[in-house]
């Protein structure tokens, strides 16, 4: 087993891992940003390392860095996290060849399911059903024609990519050229390369995806799966498991499919295969009810899901794995016990169309009762920057069915409060109060079409008295100026003396 | 005395221990059964129904959450005001961030919905889009440069 680990990462899923090594009793190194050198991965760690400014490319994305920082703090292995390097061939690589291992699969196989063109002709061939598109376009032409072909709507990806970015659904040919252009530029910007493909875009799909698990000795479990289709911006907002619509035999077959798919790129460390799924296939022209999409070749952010379903702790399983530990389970010592929810409590304004929100948290409470998880890497006094990702929490209930999870997850959003910066908690809610969540049919373009546009509440009348109340209680109410625009009364983050009068 | 948040105008008064506090013209009592100024958690009793009421302050922003609902409040003299996006037909970034593109110059026709710049913000690209048929009168960024919340980006004429 390792002693130490560095988690090259940052936020709740660097706090997350490190906890896991401290139940394995291994020691821990966070690595921060000019932006982080306060937050609270860094204080949560046994040591911490600074590795450059705020741009991710300065820091969290600077290979050599990190290296040497795990190899300065004595550290065996690095866990990448998601996001970042998490998904980057070279970086295992690289970590492998310092002598150190890195907590997930090979370089190869990373490698393999990267390439989100070459993954798809390789998943054809190991038999797992695919979306149909074409891959290897360039010219504008080309992709017109493609299009055309495939029929609209389309959806223009990076072959490098995932997670959303360089990611557009294109309606109409003459939305294409600009489509075309700007995911180009994001794919760029996000994986350094530019590489798209092109697939038909299935509008009334569910996004389904199984967690898949390897050991190091070619033992290859799946452990169900979770349903992900409440998105916006093409990214997940909210998920669960188990996936309501989903027959016993339709369970079986993906799992099968997944890994299919895990086996094909000789998978070992935590995986995840992505589906789309559609509810109701054609019967007439045999086509299959589900797709492969991609492989995410790390663990999800989406994972306390499935620890919550199956009882397993993944993360403590990708190190053990690491370390060269076989599974001492099998397919069938697996089963899933009850109704798990996530939501994402993102820093983000659903009424401006999800942007994210910057700023100090002046007050942030998670809710705690039976069956309630937090994932969270902020704490009140924090400041929300605009360099990462504004995810601010996860929150994860577990019932015994899915009726009341979705009830433990609207009183655990109630009662979680956060000032200093807009969320989307209230939206989330909104969202489970709807017939089509309760009956598990959204879809993923439902938040789009049929949800509609956010308007922020009218305040109620018990707002405006606390809120003015407040301001008597809290500051005497002697010193206040009709506008104060300059003053902060009782915010104890900034008490710091300096009362304007 | 008076306060007004947004448009809407509230006035508390002290009556012995408690509060008497009128909005719309509506005559509200208040006690104070515990007020926490650290964590600006009040216990309130209003007409005797109980309220937990967090608050807390930036600027002229308060931040209230009562029964699971966070507003965001903003004190003003009662005078009107509203969040502005455009200013006088400029527009203004949403967010700080970092300009991408430019696509437009001085004096350019542009049409409603086109994109005269494209801004990258917490991983995100974002497309500002004019917000009618015109002229571009200025453009105040260039390709690279970090822009400041609502500072001025383009001016559309």
């Amino acid at each position: 087993m390792f002693n130490k680990i560095l988690i090259a990462n940052r936020g709740e899923i660097a706090i997350r891992i490190m906890r896991a090594c401290r139940e394995l009793g291994i020691k821990t190194v966070a690595v921060y940003s000019e932006a982080d050198e306060n937050s609270q991965h860094v204080q949560f760690a046994d040591e911490a390392v600074f590795i450059g400014s705020a741009a991710p490319k300065e820091s969290y994305l600077n290979m050599d860095v990190l290296i040497q920082a795990a190899r300065d703090s004595q550290a065996d292995a690095i866990h990448p996290g998601y996001g970042f390097l998490s998904e980057n061939a070279s970086f295992a690589a690289a970590v492998e060849s310092a002598n150190l291992t890195f907590i997930g699969p090979s370089a190869d196989s990373i490698r393999a399911m990267g390439d989100k063109a070459e993954s798809k002709i390789l998943m054809k061939k190991a038999g797992v059903p695919t979306v149909p598109g074409y891959e290897g376009l360039e010219s504008d032409e080309d992709f017109k024609k493609a299009a055309k072909d495939i029929g609209y709507p389309v959806l223009v990806k990076a072959a490098a990519g995932g997670g959303g970015k360089g990611m557009r659904v294109v309606n109409s040919e003459n939305e294409l050229t600009e489509a075309i252009e700007l995911a180009k530029r994001e794919a760029l910007n996000a994986f350094g390369d530019e590489r798209l493909l092109i697939e038909k875009y299935l509008a009334e799909a569910h996004h389904i995806e199984i967690q898949v698990f390897g050991d190091k000795h070619g033992n290859l479990v799946h452990l169900f799966e979770r349903e992900c289709s409440v998105q916006r911006r093409h990214q997940k907002i909210i998920e669960e498991s188990p996936f309501p619509l989903l027959t016993p035999e339709l369970r079986e077959q993906m799992g099968q499919a997944a890994v299919a798919a895990a086996r094909a790129v000789n998978y070992h460390n935590a995986g995840t295969v992505e589906f789309i799924f559609d509810p109701q296939p054609a019967t007439f022209d045999l086509r299959p009810s589900f797709y492969f999409l991609e492989m995410n070749t790390r663990l999800q952010v989406e994972h306390p899901v499935t620890e919550l379903v199956t009882g397993l702790d993944l993360v403590h399983w990708q190190i053990r794995i690491a370390a060269g530990e076989k599974f001492p389970f099998t397919q069938n010592d697996i089963h899933q016990h009850g109704h798990a929810i996530e939501c994402r409590v993102y820093a983000e304004n659903p009424a401006a169309g999800f942007l994210p929100s910057t700023g100090k948290l002046l007050q942030f409470i998670p809710p705690q009762g039976p069956g309630i998880r937090v994932d969270s890497g902020f704490a009140a006094g924090d400041d929300v920057t605009h360099f990462y990702d504004p995810l601010l929490a996860k929150l994860i209930v577990h019932a015994g069915n899915r009726a009341d999870a979705i009830k433990r997850m609207q009183t655990s959003l109630n009662d979680f409060i956060v000032h200093g910066v807009v969320t989307n908690i209230d939206y989330m809610r909104a969202v489970l109060e709807t017939d089509d969540f309760q009956q598990g049919k959204v879809s993923t373009r439902w938040v789009e079409t049929k949800f509609g546009e956010w308007h922020v509440p009218q305040p109620e009348l018990h707002a405006l008295i606390a809120a003015a109340l407040a301001d008597v209680v809290f500051i005497g109410g002697k010193t206040q100026p009709a506008v104060s625009n300059e003053t902060d009364p009782f915010n104890p983050w900034k008490q710091t003396g300096n009362y304007r009068n | 005395m008076k306060t007004t948040f947004d448009t809407q105008t509230i006035e508390i008064n002290p009556s012995g221990e408690n509060f008497v506090t009128v909005i719309d013209g509506k005559t509200v009592n208040v006690q104070i059964a515990r007020a926490d100024a650290l964590n600006g958690r009040m216990d309130l009793l209003v007409d005797g129904q109980r309220v937990t009421a967090h608050v807390s302050s930036d600027l002229a922003k308060r931040w209230v959450t009562v029964n699971g609902r966070t507003m965001m409040l903003t004190k003003t003299s009662g005078a009107k005001q509203g969040v502005r996006h455009d200013h006088a037909g400029g527009l203004i970034a949403p967010m700080p961030g970092q300009i991408r593109s430019v696509s437009v110059s001085v004096g350019d026709a542009v049409k409603k919905g086109q994109t005269l710049l494209t801004m990258e913000a917490m991983k995100m690209e974002i497309r500002i889009q004019a917000l009618k048929d015109g002229v571009v009168k200025s453009v105040s960024v260039s390709q690279g440069q970090t822009v400041e919340r609502e500072q001025i980006l383009v001016e559309v004429e």
